[in-house]
């Protein structure tokens, strides 16, 4: 998935980009609600975490702003206030969860899972796919019992093909949802990706549509 | 004396007692007096008029018949006499008595004019040269008589005049006083966290300083507390984050080495993680025992206990909330501190299925599985910094918190083992202020 992480404190924003890329996901970190808006204009993001006290201002009105504005995308609170008040401001005024600081990474990446569940429509975790049972909770892939692994890379991949089965997604939007801007990729990687994932799940699991992209064949 | 009302009526109904006694023997005084030279000039009149047609009567019947015999003048009916008299000649002989005249009611002729004795006002007159005299007695009970009549009809009015003036003074006072006693109401009935101004309209001038004075001090308070309540939401805040930055690098510092190294990278997340549990217990501890544990007005609790449930993912937690509205006026921080520590001690030193329970008429309960605990034991959980016989990892601030809470709050905390319905575990109620 593709993350916008707004944060102003930089030890934390620093540890919480770099676990939540550890966990395959794409992660660009602006530090005031400034450099967030600029990012959203560029960026479609799948997920938003989002501190309350930003420098250049509070995360509740923005968050506002961004639901008038017609912006869906899923949020997480992060934050050091744990007022009840704060709270319900903040899920009125459109977020999808609060985590208070200090977190474990391990809730967050819990959190954000399930998030992304519940917007991809189906918030039962364990999803079958063939053979395959695929735990999208404990992130785990198993065939007939066997647990087949894959990195960090290929699950955010399997994750953006099962959030829209039968889309066609192509080589930029997959590029999107696994790198940040800054990040400088090769051509072809993500045709490498889409290989090594093929191989583990079954040939014909994904299938190439010629000049547009790659969508998953659920039958 | 505290009332206003039975001071004012007491003063005034004495005052009015005494101005009109006052009055009254003023009037009684000079009526008495006018009254007396009155009768006494009636006495006179009766005398001189008496008197000659007396002594006529008598030269008269000294010519025709001699005798001196007393005479009785005959009257027309018998009637009862205010003035009796006697016509006596210069011995002292009595030759008329008016009907009802006693002899012996009058002293001998001494002096022309008014004399008193005990019983009678008397008014002698002589008449050819002393040959003969008159004397005219009128009995004093008479004129006690008029007297007595005079001051009971001074008296009437006092009877009537000093109920009516006590009605009329409760009346105006109770009337005057309507509105502080709406100001009181008011103050009794509102909830116990509201410090909002007091409605001061339509109080009487001499209280309105005292509403004002009261609600510049309500003012003060709700600031104090204001301020007492955001300190400890701004350290909180700032106390958090350092330490959230803390943890998210020991952990990413913990994902990425290996051997010894990872060893102690694991110990110090363990320090870190007691270091974030204790601070927040102690802030938790520290917005427990500030003031201002209720609010203004009364809320439906259900999003608050929902919202707070949010923050655990363990699957052996289970909620039932009531379907109408539950209202109080307890802090919604205060309530979500409460049953967040109710729930992770449930969760932590239970066992089996931790439930939340809450009712239609505002009782919260947590339930688990585990040991039945004694008395004793229950008592000393309440007790802050003590542990039950338990070896699951926790301050042991949870219940002090908790406690602390329910004091604040004016909110009942009980504890069951077993828990009713069950042969174990325990039940915490909590009883929301409302």
């Amino acid at each position: 998935m593709r993350i916008l992480l707004i944060e102003d404190d930089v030890p934390l924003g620093a540890a919480v980009r770099e676990h939540v890329m550890a966990d395959g996901h794409s992660v660009d970190w602006a530090q005031r609600l400034d450099d967030a808006r600029d990012h959203l204009l560029v960026v479609r993001y799948d997920l938003i975490l989002l501190d309350l006290m930003l420098p250049d201002g509070r995360g509740q009105p923005f968050l506002r702003r961004l639901r008038q504005e017609g912006d869906s995308t899923p949020v997480i609170i992060l934050t050091a206030l744990d007022q009840v008040a704060e709270r319900i401001e903040g899920l009125n005024a459109g977020a999808d969860d609060y985590i208070v600081k200090p977190f474990d990474l391990s809730e967050l990446t819990a959190r954000i899972g399930s998030v992304a569940r519940r917007y991809s429509g189906s918030p039962n975790p364990i999803v079958h796919l063939r053979d395959l049972e695929i735990d999208l909770a404990a992130r785990s892939l198993t065939r007939a019992g066997r647990p087949i692994p894959l990195t960090a890379r290929e699950w955010t991949l399997l994750e953006a093909f099962l959030q829209h089965p039968g889309q066609v997604f192509s080589k930029d939007q997959l590029t999107e949802h696994l790198y940040s801007f800054e990040t400088e990729i090769e051509s072809n990687v993500i045709e490498a990706h889409v290989s090594r994932l093929r191989k583990k799940l079954g040939r014909d699991t994904i299938e190439t549509v010629r000049g547009l992209g790659y969508r998953l064949t659920a039958a | 004396m505290r009332s206003l009302q039975a001071r004012l009526g007491v003063a005034t109904g004495l005052a009015i007692l005494l101005s009109w006694l006052a009055a009254a023997a003023v009037s009684y005084a000079v009526l008495s007096h006018e009254i007396g030279e009155v009768f006494d000039s009636a006495l006179e009149e009766t005398a001189q008029r008496v008197l000659p047609l007396a002594v006529m009567e008598l030269l008269d019947n000294e010519q025709t018949e001699g005798d001196r015999a007393v005479r009785r003048v005959t009257t027309l009916r018998r009637h009862g006499e205010y003035f009796t008299y006697l016509v006596r000649d210069a011995g002292g002989n009595v030759l008329i008595a008016s009907h009802a005249a006693d002899p012996a009611d009058f002293p001998p002729f001494s002096t022309m004019g008014f004399h008193r004795t005990a019983t009678h006002r008397l008014y002698s007159d002589a008449a050819l040269g002393g040959g003969f005299t008159i004397t005219v007695a009128e009995p004093l009970r008479h004129r006690q008589e008029v007297a007595r009549e005079t001051l009971v009809a001074l008296g009437w009015p006092l009877v009537a005049v000093i109920p009516l003036t006590l009605l009329a003074i409760w009346g105006v006072v109770r009337l005057s006083l309507r509105p502080v006693r709406r100001f009181r109401l008011a103050l009794e009935t509102r909830g116990a966290g509201d410090l909002s101004p007091m409605d001061e309209t339509g109080l009487p001038a001499e209280l309105l300083p005292l509403a004002q004075a009261q609600n510049r001090f309500l003012d003060r308070v709700r600031d104090a507390l204001e301020a007492e309540r955001s300190f400890t939401a701004n350290a909180a805040h700032e106390l958090r984050t350092p330490l959230a930055a803390a943890l998210a690098q020991v952990q990413r510092l913990y994902a990425q080495t290996e051997g010894s190294a990872r060893r102690r990278t694991a110990e110090v997340e363990q320090a870190l993680q007691r270091l974030v549990r204790l601070s927040e217990k102690l802030m938790q501890l520290a917005r427990a025992e500030g003031g201002r544990l209720r609010t203004e007005a009364p809320f439906d609790v259900r999003e608050v206990v929902r919202i707070s449930l949010r923050d655990f993912s363990d699957p052996r937690l289970d909620h039932a909330l009531a379907e109408t509205p539950v209202m109080s006026d307890i802090d919604p921080d205060a309530l979500s501190v409460l049953l967040r520590n109710l729930v992770e001690n449930a969760l932590r030193h239970g066992q089996g299925p931790v439930r939340v329970e809450l009712s239609a008429q505002g009782v919260l309960a947590v339930s688990n599985g585990g040991p039945v605990l004694d008395e004793g034991t229950i008592a000393r959980l309440m007790r802050r910094f003590q542990r039950g016989a338990t070896r699951a990892e926790g301050s042991g601030l949870g219940l002090s918190i908790v406690q602390a809470i329910a004091d604040g709050s004016g909110g009942r905390l009980r504890i069951a083992s077993p828990a009713p319905g069950r042969e174990d575990g325990m039940e915490v109620f909590f009883e929301l202020p409302r």
